[in-house]
């Protein structure tokens, strides 16, 4: 009984994490039919910015999340800019687009910052478990789990409480007529894109002290973040929140009844059964298509 | 508003090909002609939303052809398009203030004369745009419109498909509009009578060139056959 209780706080530990990476490209995929395939390696420098903020600052990773939100959403703006911009018309280049940025990406880090791992230390205000009966929770893991809860809300607040997300929600609908009162697409399309890599910037300074900091870390996590995106249904926020716990409750509950190899296989099995009879996702949005 | 030479292209082949008018402040332009021969292109012209143009086209002191679609809108340019193009998933009132994002005093108030003109806006205030019915969708068009406190209203056959008593009180309302608040309006229009009525001056496009243009009472029922009738 315990066993299942901490696999099933492992596995939400988990979707916490895919959550608050695949909120980032489901926004930037329902605002502009972009598939980001640099979207990892906005989580890898997010992770990057987190160390160096400690290393060289001396910040612990709370401190250092609004920073590192900052920095990660003015990379992700830079290169919507300069490249990103420039494709909106040629949707399948931009895969390639954004794929070769995150190579680039990964090699500029490496080159500077070298490929070895490096540690970043969690708060110590956070470290230490609650333990109920035989379950043992980490208090910062249960820390990312509210904190990634608090994202969410704030991303949907953020797309139908202010101004910025309705003018987002009109461009979607309808861009020439946006354009014709007032709204600024190309403005909207960069800050959105810049808030989806702020996030993945988020993510990935809070998995530092729970995965290893390398170079090529964001590779294996966007992959996930897309499984959620696609089981969610894409663009959907409520989907990608709802098919992240499925997929971390699902890769625990499997690999603990095989092994993680096994357990991954079954994870991408099931997606697949599931995408046969529901192709568009559990939440399919109809503002696109 | 003056065009000089107005060329528009999509692609490589001009549909607006040498346009010229003067507009001056509060007057009102009816552009007429056949289906096809490029009306809604011109609007679209003057909204940037074509993929190139050439020649002149400026408002006030300003250059158009320089500025982007949102930056025309800025100035006081509300463009009511031909079906209408509300936010379906909007509701009303967000529809309405969607207008104000044009406002360059950054202000987001709705005026109250909007709702006089059509109460069925205010009674329908919290629906969606996409559940009412084509002539209320064009009302709210033209509320929308209204709302950034425009200079010149642009109008593509804003009486298409639309129910008749409906179509009186839009008719109603442009009027309103252009005499009594002094709006400039250019509207484009298969309805002549009502052309007719309305405006102070016409022109006619044929295959991209204005063929005929001048006061609207010389507007007479021979050149209504020759140039309109199919």
């Amino acid at each position: 009984m315990d066993v299942i209780l901490n696999q099933m706080f492992a596995g939400l530990s988990m979707a916490s994490i895919l959550l608050m990476i695949a909120l980032g490209l489901a926004i930037i995929y329902g605002a502009m039919g972009v598939i980001n395939l640099a979207h990892g390696e906005f989580v890898m420098l997010g992770a990057y910015a987190a160390w160096a903020l400690q290393t060289y600052a001396g910040f612990s990773i709370i401190v250092a999340l609004p920073f590192v939100f900052v920095a990660v959403g003015a990379v992700g703006w830079i290169i919507e800019r300069v490249i990103v911009q420039r494709l909106y018309h040629r949707p399948l280049d931009t895969i390639l687009a954004t794929w070769g940025i995150g190579i680039i990406l990964q090699q500029v880090v490496r080159l500077s910052v070298g490929a070895e791992s490096r540690f970043v230390k969690g708060p110590e205000l956070l470290s230490g478990n609650i333990e109920i009966g035989g379950l043992v929770m980490s208090n910062y893991r249960i820390f990312v789990i509210v904190f990634s809860l608090a994202v969410l809300a704030a991303s949907w607040a953020l797309m139908t409480r202010t101004e910025f997300g309705m003018k987002l929600r009109a461009v979607i609908q309808n861009r020439q007529i946006s354009e014709c009162y007032g709204i600024e697409a190309k403005h909207i399309y960069s800050v959105t894109f810049a808030y989806g890599a702020g996030l993945a910037g988020i993510a990935g300074a809070l998995i530092t002290p729970l995965f290893s900091t390398i170079p090529t870390m964001g590779t294996g996590l966007v992959v996930d973040a897309f499984l959620v995106v696609i089981v969610g249904g894409l663009g959907s926020l409520l989907g990608a929140a709802s098919a992240a716990v499925l997929i971390g409750e699902a890769t625990a509950l499997f690999s603990m009844l095989f092994n993680d190899t096994l357990g991954r296989i079954a994870v991408l099995a099931g997606i697949i059964v599931l995408i046969r009879f529901r192709p568009r996702g559990l939440f399919p949005s109809n503002t696109r298509r | 508003m003056r065009a000089k030479d107005l060329y528009s292209f999509y692609g490589k082949s001009p549909v607006i090909q040498g346009v010229s008018f003067d507009l001056n402040s509060g007057e009102f332009l009816a552009i007429l002609g056949r289906n096809g021969v490029g009306k809604t292109t011109l609007l679209k012209s003057i909204m940037g939303l074509t993929h190139r143009c050439d020649g002149g086209l400026v408002f006030g002191e300003n250059d158009l052809l320089g500025l982007s679609t949102s930056q025309r809108a800025q100035l006081g340019i509300a463009y009511i398009p031909q079906g209408r193009e509300i936010i379906p998933s909007f509701t009303v009132r967000e529809n309405i203030l969607m207008g104000t994002f044009a406002r360059p005093d950054g202000r987001r108030d709705i005026p109250d004369y909007l709702f006089e003109m059509f109460p069925i806006l205010d009674e329908f205030i919290g629906r969606k745009g996409g559940d009412l019915s084509g002539g209320q969708q064009q009302q709210l068009a033209i509320a929308r419109a209204l709302a950034m406190d425009p200079k010149i209203l642009i109008l593509d056959e804003p009486t298409e498909g639309i129910q008749p008593n409906i179509v009186k009180q839009i008719e109603e309302a442009i009027i309103r509009l252009n005499k009594d608040r002094g709006l400039g309006i250019i509207l484009v229009e298969q309805n002549v009578p009502f052309a007719r009525r309305a405006s102070d001056r016409f022109l006619v496009l044929d295959k991209g060139r204005v063929v005929l243009s001048g006061h609207s009472t010389d507007l007479t029922d021979s050149v209504v056959e020759k140039h309109l009738t199919f």
